[in-house]
């Protein structure tokens, strides 16, 4: 059983409650390595169940009999290597069976890399670092998914690295993460974020500071390093790298960049050849480049479904998957208590700067912010730096550099008072004070 | 070049002998003495036919006109002796005309140059002879042009201004006084006694000389322009346009001059070949032996794709071998849109593949790659940081240091400027360079006893040669006084003139 098929993966939508059955669906019969394609209607839900054989989405096994729910705008692939039949309840706007699927080329993939991982086992070598590239809506995220999937069912212990700014599959958009994968993603909600390590970037494209996004692929690649030196499966498990799909200009280059900060082995290019004559170009020889298509399934998103997807994932972050697991706390916090900053000074035009000084030492400054009206909405992360370091360059790279330990939501300001309402995940008081603003807004209407 | 009125010296002959009937000398002077207009040089050799018939017609005019039997009036020709001890000329007749602007008296013998002599057989107005037998052009050039008289791209350029109609005399480096050039004298009048009387009327004008010496077919009148423009770069009329012709030989006929030290008159960049990668065997991942399904690599090998072993897949899969054919096809339908700039981009990146570089190559792993990166980093910035203390790197100008704009102009010049008049050159006279002539433009009065202050000093080199630096140019310049120094380059016949112009830096704005 297994299998699946790439498509837009990790936006499964805000939608109530497990699947509320309504019994007698559509029933499919598929042959074997064949897939069931379907979209969710908005505001709709489906449900779908197993009947018979095996069958995978993205590379987590269906349990037979067992229902699957899917909120509106949900864009699902259920594969099978075997031949199945399934049943499908709730309106759906297409839904067909397509013969024509890469995921034999996606497995042989996996078995390329399955392979290196032995091999590392045996020579206690370090295990393949996998960097998956490629213009936007192409299913990066999904073959991701898949790859990772397959390799913790083999009991691997992978890592994923999530890069992609804009639709980040761990933590809220704005963030660079990585997270340590034990168990294959659930079919609804995905991978499950355990203990994920978050950067704070504070913006959907790597293009508004692609200084600080370049140096945050650096600290994650040596936090990675770090916990493989310590932990043998981690090690052996390599990573996957989720890249956004920004390939020209400095966006390509940043990309050659995280290649050698992760010291890649391997760079599996979705679907675009130039991307992948120029990584042949412009990365070592021993880096093994590989040009994959992408599946037929995979379905391009508009601005707005981007986002959508976004808002989502921040409700996701405070309220639970589908809103209803978690309870977020609402209470008031003192300007005088916190220090707000945002990373990136405005760009200054070269004239204007002392001889000697070079403009790109802006893009690294820590620029304080004074609380203000105009925070309403926005989303800050919670930097994990010790509040009491001392001041100056170092506490400025410290807090560049500091993991996040939370979000909040600012959703009202009383200058008067000198106080702000937030949203938190958890009670007052806030772990630390330091606060990140981000350029992304939630406004919690639902 | 060569044999114009070939006679063999050896044999015997009277020439006054040989004497032309009426008619046949009336054949001779109605036969057209104009010099086939050359034209301009294609760039490259395109082995087309047209071109072949082109260059074929070209090069048999010329040997037509090489071997034409010049016809001159016995009693015109100044007859002269060579004297190879002194490397001179001794006049045995008395002069013609060009008496005004050729030659001297030596103990009260008119001697000639070489070079003028050998330009005045060329012109039809001179029989030299040497042990009682008459010389040929060609001999003329053998004996005449060696390393202790002038050079043959010496005399090319002699021949050439001389034609146009402008005086030259030598400039006799080897003795320069300071004195002197301060006077604007050549160096050359304290060979000529001075004292003699010349018996020979100067009146008739430099141009009129030329003109006869016209009748010769090897000057032609239409080359007669008027003026040297000592700009830039003068070319002479005729010769426009053929450098890159030449630039095209240099390269491809002169891999010697590619490797002097020296920079050259045309550069050239070649390219090494790389020498082969290493073998990627030595690799910790043997992607030989992992296969992925690269729908990019174009081998063919990889049409199908073995089963994967299931004990690699979840689930103990049994997968089928795995066809790329079909995908090769469906892959990358659409095209990309790239502006035009980013294009270009692309484009300049593309030029170079990192894996050409050899010790790139030669890096097995990231370790050994970033590692490498790294030293080369360092080796530019410690190059970059050599003329500091390293530890000093300051700014030229502190923004609150300088009051004035001369003042923070002062501090960021960094290259200061040249004049090449001031000072000695601290260089010895080198061999290379030399002024060899002055030049005196057509028009004017030209009298040798005094010749006056030349309109320019040549200094004749190669194509293939060096470009002069700084030195020599002060060298030439301290030499030369207040008299520009124009270079003619020659390249296989061609002559271009070249002159440095001085020019001074903004020093200060108000």
């Amino acid at each position: 059983m297994s299998t699946e098929a790439p498509e837009k993966t990790g936006d499964e939508g805000p939608s109530a409650g497990g699947g509320s059955g309504s019994g007698g669906g559509s029933r499919f019969d598929l042959e074997k390595e064949t897939e069931l394609r379907f979209e969710v209607e908005a505001g709709e839900r489906v449900q779908l169940e197993l009947l018979s054989g095996l069958a995978e989405v993205y590379g987590s096994e269906l349990n037979r009999n067992k229902k699957y729910t899917f909120g509106p705008g949900s864009k699902i692939a259920v594969f099978t290597w075997q031949g199945c039949s399934v049943s499908l309840s709730g309106k759906t706007e297409v839904a067909y069976i397509s013969k024509d699927t890469p995921m034999l080329l996606y497995l042989n993939t996996h078995a390329a890399l399955e392979q290196m991982r032995r091999q590392a086992e045996r020579d206690n070598e370090r295990g393949p670092r996998v960097m998956v590239v490629g213009p936007t809506d192409v299913g990066k995220s999904t073959v991701c998914r898949l790859l990772l999937n397959y390799a913790v069912r083999l009991g691997r212990r992978p890592t994923l690295v999530e890069l992609d700014v804009g639709q980040s599959s761990v933590s809220v958009p704005g963030t660079m993460s990585a997270l340590y994968i034990e168990r294959p993603a659930d079919v609804e909600e995905g991978f499950s974020v355990q203990a994920p390590l978050v950067f704070h970037f504070g913006s959907t494209t790597p293009g508004t500071n692609i200084k600080l996004y370049n140096k945050l692929t650096s600290c994650l690649a040596e936090v990675f390093s770090q916990r493989c030196e310590v932990n043998r499966k981690a090690s052996v498990g390599g990573c996957i790298i989720n890249t956004c799909g920004w390939v020209k200009g400095s966006g390509y280059q940043a990309l050659v960049h995280c290649a050698s900060a992760f010291q890649v082995d391997v760079v599996l290019v979705l679907d675009q050849e130039r991307l992948y004559n120029e990584l042949k170009r412009d990365l070592p020889h021993f880096v093994r480049v590989v040009l994959l298509p992408k599946s037929g399934g995979v379905v391009e998103r508009s601005k707005d479904c981007r986002r959508e997807t976004r808002d989502d994932k921040i409700r996701e972050y405070f309220y639970g998957f589908r809103g209803i697991s978690f309870y977020p706390h609402a209470f008031d916090v003192r300007f005088s208590d916190v220090r707000i900053y945002k990373i990136g000074a405005p760009s200054i035009p070269d004239s204007c700067l002392p001889l000697g000084m070079s403009q790109d030492d802006t893009q690294l400054k820590l620029v304080p912010v004074s609380p203000g009206r105009d925070l309403t909405h926005h989303v800050l992360s919670v930097s994990c730096a010790e509040d009491d370091t001392e001041g100056g360059e170092n506490r400025s790279r410290g807090i560049l550099e500091s993991p996040v330990c939370g979000f909040i939501v600012v959703t009202a300001v009383d200058t008067q008072a000198q106080v702000m309402t937030v949203l938190a995940p958890a009670p007052r008081p806030l772990p630390r004070h330091t606060l990140l603003i981000m350029d992304i807004r939630f406004i919690d209407l639902k | 070049m060569d044999a114009e009125n070939v006679q063999p010296a050896l044999v015997p002959i009277d020439f006054s002998n040989e004497l032309l009937s009426s008619s046949e000398l009336f054949q001779r002077r109605s036969q057209s003495h104009k010099i086939p207009v050359r034209g301009q040089k294609d760039f490259l050799p395109n082995d087309s036919v047209q071109q072949k018939a082109c260059l074929e017609k070209i090069l048999e005019e010329h040997w037509m006109l090489v071997t034409e039997e010049r016809v001159e009036r016995v009693g015109n020709l100044v007859n002269a002796e060579w004297i190879p001890e002194e490397k001179l000329v001794k006049l045995l007749t008395p002069a013609g005309k060009f008496w005004q602007t050729m030659g001297f008296s030596d103990q009260g013998k008119q001697c000639l140059f070489p070079e003028e002599a050998l330009y005045l057989m060329e012109c039809g107005n001179l029989q030299v002879f040497y042990q009682d037998l008459p010389l040929s052009i060609q001999e003329g050039y053998e004996s005449f042009l060696s390393d202790e008289t002038v050079t043959y791209l010496e005399y090319q350029v002699f021949s050439h201004l001389k034609r146009l109609g402008y005086v030259l005399n030598r400039l006799d480096a080897r003795s320069p006084s300071l004195y002197k050039q301060q006077l604007n004298q050549p160096p050359f009048s304290n060979r000529s006694s001075k004292h003699r009387k010349r018996k020979w009327s100067q009146s008739p004008s430099f141009r009129l000389c030329n003109k006869k010496s016209t009748s010769s077919p090897e000057v032609s009148s239409g080359d007669q322009k008027g003026e040297i423009m000592t700009s830039v770069f003068l070319e002479a009329p005729g010769n426009l346009q053929t450098k890159q012709a030449f630039q095209d030989e240099t390269l491809n006929s002169d891999p010697e001059s590619v490797k002097a030290p020296w920079r050259n008159w045309w550069t050239n960049t070649s390219n090494e070949p790389q020498p082969d990668s290493l073998n990627p065997s030595e690799l910790y991942w043997d992607f030989s032996c992992i296969f992925f399904p690269d729908l990019g690599s174009n081998s063919a090998n990889c049409a199908c794709l073995p089963p994967p072993d299931p004990s690699l897949l979840p689930g103990d899969l049994h997968v089928p071998e795995c066809k790329l054919a079909h995908w090769h096809r469906n892959i990358n339908l659409k095209k990309e849109h790239l502006s035009k700039q980013q294009q270009q981009r692309d484009q300049n990146r593309h030029r170079c593949n990192i894996n050409d570089d050899q010790e790139v190559s030669q890096c097995r792993n990231w370790v050994e790659y970033l590692e490498l990166m790294e030293k080369r980093r360092n080796q530019q910035q410690s190059e970059r940081l050599t003329n500091f203390d390293k530890h000093e790197v300051m700014p030229l100008a502190q923004p609150r240091k300088c009051s004035s704009h001369r003042e923070l102009l002062e501090q960021v010049s960094i290259i200061q400027s040249y004049d090449l008049l001031v000072g000695k050159p601290r260089l010895s006279d080198s061999d290379q360079w030399g002024i060899t002539f002055n030049v005196y433009q057509p028009d004017i009065e030209f009298k040798k006893s005094y010749p006056g202050k030349p309109y320019t000093r040549l200094c004749v080199s190669s194509f293939d040669g060096p470009v002069p630096n700084l030195h020599v140019l002060k060298q030439l310049s301290f030499q030369s006084g207040d008299v520009p120094v124009t270079f003619a380059v020659v390249d296989h016949g061609d002559i271009s003139f070249y002159c440095f112009k001085e020019f001074k830096l903004p020093t200060d704005v108000y």
